[in-house]
């Protein structure tokens, strides 16, 4: 209906002329009453269908515009009363509530252009429930000259006279006006209040321009309902504030708008921070400013894991639509290269949020492949620490097939054998004695070895009884002597007990040989953040970091996001360092 | 009177070796379990003067055995063994309560009774 918007323009302006023509013809009325018709008319309906129209074509989905168009064209209506004819007249009392009760929709709608809460439904239920009947009722029931016009024609279906009832349904209108406008006044200000900042600043003029219009009218009508008459010189000059106010309404909406026409002349300010190629949070909060909101939170979009994560390379959730948080994604050359979760009041301002995001795009695009870089170094860090936990894993694993299979069965040939010997008899022949002692020392030996073998591949001490105990029984089978100065009492993470013990044994076999030292200090402590292990000998130093062992090493604790230091001096000892923090 | 005894260990093969060793070595072998409760209720039921426990059971460790054997009022006096040495529990074995350990490869009656002491009818 693109035709619809223009003939609306039209039939606005044309019930202006009309009734402009009118106002000039009735000369003989009252200097104040001409005053009043001129900014209803002309100030009130002209200004509300212009801007609203504006409006229209801004939200098209927003019925806001047409509500405002409806206001005005409603505003051209009392124009009726200056018809000297009966008929003209009826028509004129009939909708003379008309405009206040359009308003009043408009009013309890703004911004969002329908009810969204139980409240503002009912509220527009009953205003147009009850102004439209009472009007009508006045009209049967009141003399017309009563209805501040002594000089207007009799209307159609008026009595004629004054019906007992008259008084009374005057005040009662009046006084359900005041009802009216204070639950409108409770609407606008709670909605006020409940609104988040970036809206705020778009309503603002607006709220302000209504509470006043509301407490006026509530004023006026309040004093109609008790002085019944007030003095004409009181209810015009209360007449003439309300309609004064009323037609700032379409002026505040214009200056809420150009609000944000100024915003977007702020992103200019934006260009200028982002030159200084800000950090992800300082590129926020300079979003934040710009869109004067600050929840704003910028999520990066990961092609690689199809997921959006934050500066940190954290998983972001994107919030679901309506529940007051908005997303505005953002596309270079049709990719999606981020997404802006913003106040749902934004949404009011897709242009502003446009004009933001293509001033930042360039920040945010780099700010997106550093956030891919992380999380690609992070996904490297979890698969390194993986790889450690899954060979440790595997040594426990065969360990323990080593423990339950050929070691047991070893165990038992040797209680084999044992009995074996037993059952020969003292005296007899002393070589199968002799064979069978020689095969149970080979026997003891190949145990042995196979023991040794299985506490290399893993030392079940360490899960039996901790750090502690098997730092002390590595200083004892440790074929130099080593010491341990200090251990942790209580038990820690298995992943940082077993990097321990195996920077521990490492660095203790080096010690032996290569180092050519003669005495080891072992000590593993806790610090701040986590636990530090050193081990010192008084060898030739010189150690090579960089050797498959220490390198080795190095990168089991690097897996622990820890750091290993080597200090090896020639001819002063080798001191080994790892520090481990227990929070990974 | 031999002393009564009940072994504990979850490989067939070794609890047969054992009782032939053990029965040879002077003791009355009353009853075999294969693992952590199971003995918990034979020790209980059979009453025996002495349980060779291996350490590492299928179900719970021979520790726990023992602390479970402990709460009860039956007060066995307990050998525990493994095919690891005994330094690789550290201090478990020596504050565990049991009278001692014998490693795997050198049980016999004697190695047991050693352990056991003279004091072993309590």
């Amino acid at each position: 209906m693109r035709w619809l918007r223009p003939a609306l323009a039209l039939a606005a302006l044309a019930a202006g002329l009309v009734n402009l023509t009118l106002i000039a013809r009735a000369g003989d009325a009252q200097p104040r009453s001409l005053l009043y018709l001129v900014i209803a008319i002309v100030g009130v309906s002209w200004s509300f269908v212009a801007v609203g129209l504006v409006a229209w074509s801004r939200r098209p989905d927003n019925h806001t515009g047409a509500l405002m168009v409806a206001v005005g064209l409603a505003y051209a209506l009392p124009g009726l009363r200056l018809v000297h004819s009966p008929a003209g007249y009826t028509l004129y009392l009939l909708t003379a509530t008309l405009p206040s009760a359009v308003l009043a929709h408009l009013i309890a709608v703004f911004p969002d252009g329908r009810a969204t809460s139980r409240l503002q439904r009912v509220f527009i239920v009953a205003n147009y429930a009850t102004t439209v009947p009472l009007a009508f009722a006045q009209l049967l029931l009141v003399d017309p000259r009563r209805l501040r016009c002594p000089e207007c024609p009799p209307d159609l279906l008026g009595t004629g006279g004054q019906h007992p009832f008259g008084e009374a349904v005057m005040a009662v209108s009046d006084l359900w006006d005041v009802v009216l406008a204070g639950l409108l006044l409770w609407i606008v200000v709670s909605r006020w209040r409940r609104a988040p900042a970036p809206r705020r600043r778009g309503l603002a003029p607006v709220v302000q321009v209504a509470v006043v219009l509301l407490v006026l009218f509530g004023v006026r009508q309040a004093l109609r309902a008790v002085l019944s008459p007030p003095p004409p010189w009181l209810d015009g000059a209360l007449d003439l504030a309300v309609l004064t106010t009323l037609m700032l309404w379409p002026l505040a909406f214009l200056a809420g708008l150009a609000r944000s026409r100024l915003d977007r002349l702020a992103v200019g300010d934006l260009a200028i921070e982002l030159e200084q190629a800000p950090s992800p949070d300082r590129l926020q909060q300079a979003l934040a400013r710009a869109l004067h909101d600050p929840t704003v939170q910028l999520a990066y979009w990961l092609p690689g894991q199809q997921a959006f994560v934050d500066e940190a390379a954290r998983p972001v959730e994107l919030p679901p639509a309506g529940g007051g948080r908005s997303v505005t994604i953002l596309r270079h050359d049709g990719d999606t290269v981020a997404a802006l979760v913003h106040d749902a009041a934004l949404d009011d301002e897709p242009e502003l949020v446009q004009a933001v995001a293509a001033t930042a795009r360039l920040t945010i695009e780099n700010q997106r492949l550093q956030a891919e870089v992380r999380a690609q170094l992070e996904e490297v860090r979890a698969s390194r620490a993986r790889i450690v936990e899954f060979g440790d894993a595997e040594r426990r694993r065969v360990e323990r097939n080593l423990h339950d299979g050929a070691q047991q069965r070893l165990v038992n040939l040797s209680l084999a054998l044992g009995i074996a010997r037993s059952q020969v008899p003292a005296g007899a022949d002393g070589e199968l004695a002799a064979a069978l002692d020689e095969a149970a020392e080979e026997l003891r030996l190949a145990i042995a070895e196979l023991r040794e073998l299985a506490r290399g591949i893993y030392p079940v001490i360490l899960s039996e009884a901790g750090l502690g105990p098997a730092l002390a029984s590595l200083a004892e089978r440790s074929p130099i002597p080593a010491t341990v100065a200090a251990a942790p009492a209580d038990r820690l993470p298995a992943k940082i007990e077993e990097t321990a013990y195996y920077v521990a044994s490492e660095a203790l076999a080096n010690a032996a040989k290569h180092a050519r030292a003669t005495a080891v200090t072992i000590s593993a402590r806790r610090c701040d953040r986590g636990l530090e292990v050193e081990v010192g000998d008084d060898g030739v130093g010189g150690a090579n970091p960089d050797g498959s062992g220490l390198r080795g090493l190095a990168d089991r604790v690097a897996a622990l996001d820890g750091h290993l230091r080597v200090d090896s001096p020639t001819g002063r000892g080798t001191r080994i360092t790892a520090e481990l923090p227990c929070g990974s | 009177m031999r002393p009564t005894l009940l072994i504990v260990d979850d490989h067939a093969g070794f609890r047969a070796l054992a009782r032939r060793l053990l029965g040879s070595g002077g003791f009355d072998v009353v009853g075999e379990a294969a693992d952590g409760r199971a003995a918990v209720t034979a020790a209980r039921e059979l009453r025996p003067d002495v349980v060779l426990l291996d350490i590492q059971l299928p179900d719970i460790d021979g520790f726990e055995v023992l602390a479970r054997l402990r709460d009860g009022s039956v007060g066995p006096a307990v050998v525990l063994t493994s095919t690891r040495d005994r330094a690789d529990y550290g201090e478990r074995v020596d504050s565990s309560g049991a009278s001692g350990f014998v490693p795997k490869a050198e049980l016999s009656g004697a190695a047991v009774l050693a352990v056991i002491g003279s004091g072993w009818m309590g």
